[in-house]
């Protein structure tokens, strides 16, 4: 199987060759920056620099997939909310201590959101990647739920005060935004993506599972109805309280966390949808060795997780050895088991 | 990221052979001068941590005592890097003036990896800093107290390490703050969630 079908089918829940890894987040890190010449800020805002940096993801780390929106703010950028583009060892980020919308009349999605630099370098990078690599690799695209948007625009605070004090406005923002969660994940499938991640940050430490049913729940649904790719939603910390919603979603994948136990979470999900994750980040990717790394992907395979990967977007400063050893150990079990049976 | 040579970064890589367990200074950047620029670090790793250079073309670095010392050679890294490329590379001394109590503060080496500290200063805040300063030393270089003896700190390996003790000194007067330097750094370039971020 090339890289791409061993994805596109493990995202299906069909038979592979060997488990495939993914991160449908981010893979981006300084020294991936500096072996092809593409630092952060400029490899968020120019499409070559972009996708050759995203690139690395399987031409040095050998994973199945390339995903070359390494940040969560394209969108918020286009939307007109302030933006913080940082160094190369950082993120950019949106300035929510300065929200752009505080009513749900507020919501604009500007008439050239699609075509605002922020979102056109997205779009572009994924053409040359497709043009670059055709068929060979999963290309993933990303585009922000309505929640985050929610976040971004609003201000966290007023947004979840807003969510307790009126969930029908709230309700009402969430439906006004997810339409730029769509246009953006069109665009993207319209340029070549394979699939899309769907991150909407209704995290487990602020979010309860039966919010997360309340507000998102239908929503989700109805995005994966109407945008025809694979979609993979993203959510960070502890979310087996609303793993049995997600899976009614009729999303392809579900990119979770290592709060979360892999076989804890299987046995919640079954065969409804497919699971993506969930190797640590700040403990095992960034802190410890390969040898670390090789027991958390080991102990994702004996779970029988779909697709193996960082649990989110990686710290920049990873070092690559670290990264390399996840394809590493994926190929070395596969290679065991493959032999013990 | 090295900001003393156009940002690129410079990683300290733990790398096993047959000969041990020996340090690699390594960057994936290809512009012109990365290379001498890692030979510089590891030059200076090697005078101020008293380190063997090892390995052709002599890149890897170990101690004599074969030890890995781990905190103290990331440390000794961190410092490194610090440097200006143009500065010649002194080992530190194992002397030290400390503002606090205004006092110098000596170590000395007792062989087999002991260190004894003493304070020039006779007031009860020398005296409580000499000690916080042992304590310093312990937590950057992971050192050991010994028993029966205020004060005195040795290295697991049973090897002295005068430079490393003279570079960590420097730190160990305000560990919090070397510390916390660490953290900062760690923190940086992870990406959390809307909800964590500070605003």
């Amino acid at each position: 199987m090339t890289s791409r079908q061993r994805v596109m089918a493990a995202l299906r829940r069909e038979p592979v060759d060997r488990t495939p890894v993914c991160n449908p987040t981010s893979v981006a890190t300084v020294e991936l920056m500096d072996l092809v010449g593409a630092p952060f800020p400029d490899a968020n805002r120019n499409p070559e620099m972009m996708a050759r940096l995203a690139a690395t993801s399987y031409t040095e780390l050998e994973f199945d997939s390339v995903m070359p929106v390494f940040s969560i703010i394209q969108e918020s950028s286009a939307l007109g909310c302030k933006m913080q583009w940082e160094q190369k060892d950082n993120w950019p980020t949106v300035r929510m201590q300065e929200p752009i919308w505080v009513e749900p009349d507020d919501i604009k999605i500007p008439p050239d959101f699609l075509t605002h630099p922020d979102m056109k370098c997205v779009l572009d990078a994924i053409r040359i990647l497709r043009k670059e690599y055709g068929n060979e690799v999963a290309i993933i695209g990303k585009t922000m739920g309505p929640w985050t948007l929610g976040y971004h625009c609003f201000g966290v605070e007023p947004f979840l005060l807003m969510s307790l004090d009126d969930p029908g406005k709230t309700k009402l923002c969430l439906d006004r935004m997810k339409e730029a969660t769509i246009q953006f994940g069109l665009a993207q499938i319209e340029a070549g993506a394979d699939a899309l991640t769907l991150p909407d940050h209704a995290t487990g430490d602020l979010v309860s599972g039966e919010y997360y049913k309340r507000f998102l729940l239908d929503l989700h649904i109805e995005f994966a109805e109407r945008l025809p790719a694979a979609l993979i939603l993203h959510i960070c910390g502890k979310t087996l309280d609303r793993m049995d919603y997600i899976a009614q979603t009729g999303m392809a994948a579900f990119h979770y966390d290592s709060k979360n136990p892999p076989s804890e979470a299987m046995s919640i999900v079954g065969n409804r949808i497919s699971l993506v994750g969930n190797i640590n980040n700040p403990e095992t990717l960034f802190s410890k060795g390969p040898e670390n790394v090789r027991e958390e992907v080991y102990r994702n395979l004996e779970a029988r997780v779909h697709l193996v990967g960082p649990e989110c977007a990686i710290p920049l400063q990873t070092s690559i050895e670290n990264l390399k050893e996840i394809s590493r150990s994926v190929k070395d079990w596969h290679k065991d088991h493959s032999t013990s049976n | 990221m090295d900001l003393h040579f156009h940002d690129v970064s410079i990683a300290l890589y733990r790398q096993e052979s047959e000969l041990g367990s020996a340090l690699l200074v390594h960057t994936y950047s290809s512009i012109e001068g990365a290379q001498q620029r890692i030979a510089a670090v590891t030059g200076t790793m090697a005078t101020l941590g008293e380190m063997d250079r090892i390995g052709e073309p002599a890149c890897q670095l170990r101690f004599s005592c074969g030890a890995q010392h781990h905190l103290a050679s990331k440390r000794l890294f961190l410092e490194a890097c610090k440097l200006p490329p143009e500065g010649v590379v002194q080992p530190r001394p194992l002397s030290i003036f400390d503002k606090k109590s205004r006092a110098n503060v000596t170590v000395s080496s007792l062989g087999n990896g002991v260190y004894q500290l003493g304070t020039d200063g006779e007031s009860e805040v020398a005296s409580k800093r000499c000690s916080a300063i042992t304590g310093g030393l312990v937590k950057l270089g992971e050192m050991e107290a010994v028993g029966g003896s205020e004060n005195r700190i040795a290295f697991p390996c049973g090897h002295p390490h005068d430079r490393l003790v003279g570079l960590l000194l420097v730190r160990a007067l305000n560990v919090r703050g070397a510390q916390r330097e660490q953290e900062m750094a760690a923190a940086r370039g992870q990406l959390v969630a809307p909800s964590a971020q500070k605003q």
